[in-house]
């Protein structure tokens, strides 16, 4: 197995190697080469030094990684030992309804104190995936671990090495406490929300440049690293690790190492990056995509990447996660040797979000299947305005003349401090000369991070490098359907910040109305974010294809993120009968009531339409 | 106009950067094209999606070979002589005529390529040492290699190296 393991899952998993799994030591094992015992329990982890409670499957923070095989069938008896039901949710997988995992879906049921539950079910593809508890306030205390699913002809990529890396927030805080605390004032924490409510009345009164310049000294003050240590604030995990313990994956220079990276936080958005090596994308949501080199990407709550990188040197890289509150940090090193670590670069500027990201710009602006479009002509680096994170590279496909200009207030921004050298929009007319930048021989490897983020989608991409876009996601198989969409769906995402409550077409989970689609149906699902927020949505059992403009290879994801006042859509082939959960992956607003029902019907049904 | 002569500059600097600089002559220190005639060896390597097979070639310092190189993938890919410093050199390269939109995912655009002026164009040919191959497409190269080194093929496609689309030559 050329598969390396954190030391602590080696030795869990050690009995593997015969074939044999007891991922919880000292209980009963079976014979069967795939059957698992996985015992829920709470516990205590440590982090940075620092003990706190917790909850965790198969005795670990994160839980055990699970190495499956494509075909193959899996079984796991799921044991509660706490006090409270309890729920494993297998996130990405294809499988029957029940086995799901989502307590009130699909005739699942949550397991009792005491109890034991067993999931049976045969993988039905590969990839990265991840599973955690779908039971209120367990997956934020330690609930999540990673699947990793090795294709059944073996893997494409000749990687050297192969790490899970998850991410994750953790707070010593009870999740209730924390939850309630959101309820009471939605701004307990949410320093970023309660800034573009001030910003705008501050820049009423002060003028632009000095709200610009407060906000930014703000942000600063926000960056001391002591603001970690503070018990309310998340401390940001990789593998359970926090900065200081600096969990360490080994490479030796030349080798080809594969990340999987998962996005297991309970409310964060991070902004990751390995500074000095780039990251090709092998895949997303646990799909194969067309190799894409780039230098960060936006990572979104419940998705995946699987990158490769090729770190040449004999040092230390520092693999870099920043939330894009800026409010801390994630951090983990690659080095040839145990104990090295590289250099933590400094936090980049926090974003100030534009009247865009409040939906204002939305009036007739041409978003029909694009994503945003960003684009780069004339003079103007529109990425910097908040298009950035959607899709760069459909710039042609802008309709300028419906955007409307009016709404926007040009006079409020500042064109002159805008950076035109950034690689924003890719695909004008074929050549871009501000990415020239990207070929020159070996760019300094200590950049100027810019000084000032606009908008949600500016992650403050340092000059000449590249940020990923979910228009450059394009999947390396054609589109098993090519039909076109019979119905759309539109889909609000909603939210009323002053009472913490968020919902899904004006109507909170327990008071929805379930959206319904026939088995085999084709539909186009149309995101209207209403929100100053961006919501990761999250559709169990089958995947749905992001309309990036790929054509035929749109990408497969179960995670879709839909930026603040943006509407994208995506298409699904309803596949998978059964009542699934589809619902914001940020925990807190999924728990305050953005979820609904996403009801495929059954296959008999269709059928019997079909004949009529 | 501006543009042509834009991305013309940019590729004589990198080329005069470059190990594969030398426009017009295809000699390299680990060897040269040379006529298909010369063979007494076809060697068929086939390209997939980011691969190679074989992984790799076994080859004498001196001898002509001539390559068939087949691509049953998806995805363009570009099978290149040289040794690992020479694939760094030539990922920079490659990198830009992508961003330029001299090659894109699946195909060679080759109006764009065109417009690009001589010395480009000599990085990939077979007189270099390096052919680009579209998706359901093959191509030949005959190398005559010159001394014992540590030689690969590779792709230089970004991304497509650091998959592991490499081989590796053997010297008998």
């Amino acid at each position: 197995m050329d598969t390396i393991l954190n030391r602590r899952t080696a030795l869990k998993l050690a009995a593997g190697a015969a074939g044999i799994y007891a991922i919880y030591p000292g209980r009963r094992t079976f014979a069967a080469a795939s059957e698992y015992n996985l015992a829920v329990e709470k516990g205590r982890i440590t982090v940075d030094g620092i003990s706190s409670r917790a909850k965790m499957m198969g005795g670990s923070v994160p839980a055990p990684t699970l190495h499956w095989r494509e075909g193959e069938e899996v079984v796991i008896h799921a044991t509660n030992r706490m006090d409270e039901p309890t729920s494993i949710h297998w996130h990405g997988l294809l499988l029957v309804g029940v086995m799901d995992g989502a307590p009130g879906f699909n005739g699942y049921v949550a397991i009792q104190p005491g109890e034991t539950y067993t999931y049976r079910f045969r993988l039905r593809q590969s990839g990265t995936y991840w599973y955690h508890s779908h039971s209120a306030m367990q997956e934020q205390m330690g609930m999540y671990g990673a699947i990793v699913i090795a294709p059944k002809d073996g893997e494409k990529a000749a990687a050297d090495r192969d790490y899970v890396v998850v991410l994750s927030d953790h707070t010593r805080e009870d999740p209730r406490r924390v939850f309630a605390n959101l309820k009471a004032d939605p701004g307990y924490y949410n320093r970023g929300k309660r800034t573009l409510m001030d910003f705008f009345r501050d820049s009423k009164r002060d003028g632009l440049d000095a709200t610009l310049k407060d906000r930014q000294d703000w942000s600063e003050m926000r960056m001391d690293p002591t603001d970690l240590a503070d018990v309310t604030g998340y401390a940001f995990l990789v593998n359970g690790k926090g900065p200081e313990d600096n969990w360490t994956a080994l490479f030796k220079p030349g080798e080809r190492v594969r990340l999987r990276i998962i996005n297991a936080s309970a409310m964060s958005f991070f902004d990751v990056r390995i500074p000095g090596l780039p990251m090709t994308i092998m895949a997303a949501d646990g799909q194969e995509v067309q190799p894409v080199r780039v230098d960060e990407f936006r990572f979104g709550v419940g998705e995946t990447y699987d990158v490769m990188v090729m770190p040449r040197e004999d040092r230390a890289y520092t693999f870099f996660a920043e939330p894009i509150d800026r409010s801390g940090y994630a951090r983990a090193t690659l080095a040839p040797r145990e104990g090295m670590q590289g250099e933590i670069p400094k936090l980049r500027p926090r974003t100030i979000l534009t009247m865009e990201d409040m939906g204002m710009a939305h009036g007739g602006m041409d978003h029909s299947g694009h994503g945003a479009a960003a684009s780069g002509g004339g003079a103007m680096d529109h990425s910097r305005m908040g298009h950035g994170a959607a899709a760069p590279a459909d710039a042609g496909k802008m309709d300028h003349s419906k955007m409307d200009h009016s709404k926007m207030d040009h006079s409020k921004m500042d064109h002159s401090k805008m950076d035109h050298s950034k690689p924003g929009a890719a695909a004008m007319g074929g050549m871009d000369h501000s990415k020239m930048g990207h070929a020159m021989p070996a760019k300094p490897a200590t950049a100027t991070p810019p000084d000032r983020a606009v908008g949600w989608g500016d992650a403050g991409t340092l000059p000449g490098e590249k940020a990923l876009s979910y228009a450059d996601l394009r999947s390396a198989k054609k589109s098993a359907d090519l039909r076109a969409p019979t119905q759309e769906i539109e889909v609000r995402l909603n939210g009323i910040m002053e009472r913490y409550m968020w919902n899904i077409n004006g109507r909170p989970f327990g008071h929805d109305e379930a959206i319904r689609v026939r088995y085999g149906e084709r539909v186009r699902i149309k995101y209207v974010n209403t929100t100053m927020m961006a919501h990761p949505m999250h559709l169990h059992g089958m995947f749905v294809e992001l309309e990036n403009g790929q054509g035929e290879r749109m990408p497969r994801k179960h995670v879709t993120i839909v930026p603040p006042g943006k509407e994208i859509s995506v298409i699904l082939t309803a596949d998978e009968p059964g009542e699934w959960p589809f619902h914001c992956h940020l925990l807190y607003h999924m728990e305050a009531g953005m979820m609904t029902r996403f009801i495929v019907g059954p296959k008999d049904q269709a059928k019997a339409e079909g004949d009529k | 106009m501006f543009r042509s002569f834009a991305v013309a500059s940019a590729l004589a600097v990198l080329t005069a950067a470059s190990a594969f600089a030398a426009p017009g002559h295809g000699a390299k220190p680990y060897g040269q094209a040379a006529p298909a005639a010369q063979a007494k060896r076809t060697i068929t390597i086939t390209m997939k999606d980011s691969l190679y097979e074989p992984k790799s070639v076994t080859v004498k310092a001196g001898e002509v070979v001539r390559f068939v190189i087949v691509n049953k993938g998806e995805l363009l890919h570009e099978f290149a002589l040289g040794r690992p410093q020479d694939h760094v050199e030539h990922q920079k390269m490659m990198a830009m005529m992508m961003d330029h939109g001299m090659i894109t995912a699946t195909a060679i655009d080759h109006k764009k390529m065109k417009m690009d002026h001589g010395d480009g164009a000599h990085m990939h040919g077979p007189e270099s040492g390096s052919v680009l191959v579209e998706p359901g497409k093959r191509a030949e190269l005959t190398w005559k290699f010159a001394q014992t080194a540590t030689l690969q093929f590779a792709c230089t496609i970004p991304g497509h190296y650091e998959l592991g689309m490499v081989g590796e030559f053997r010297f008998q």
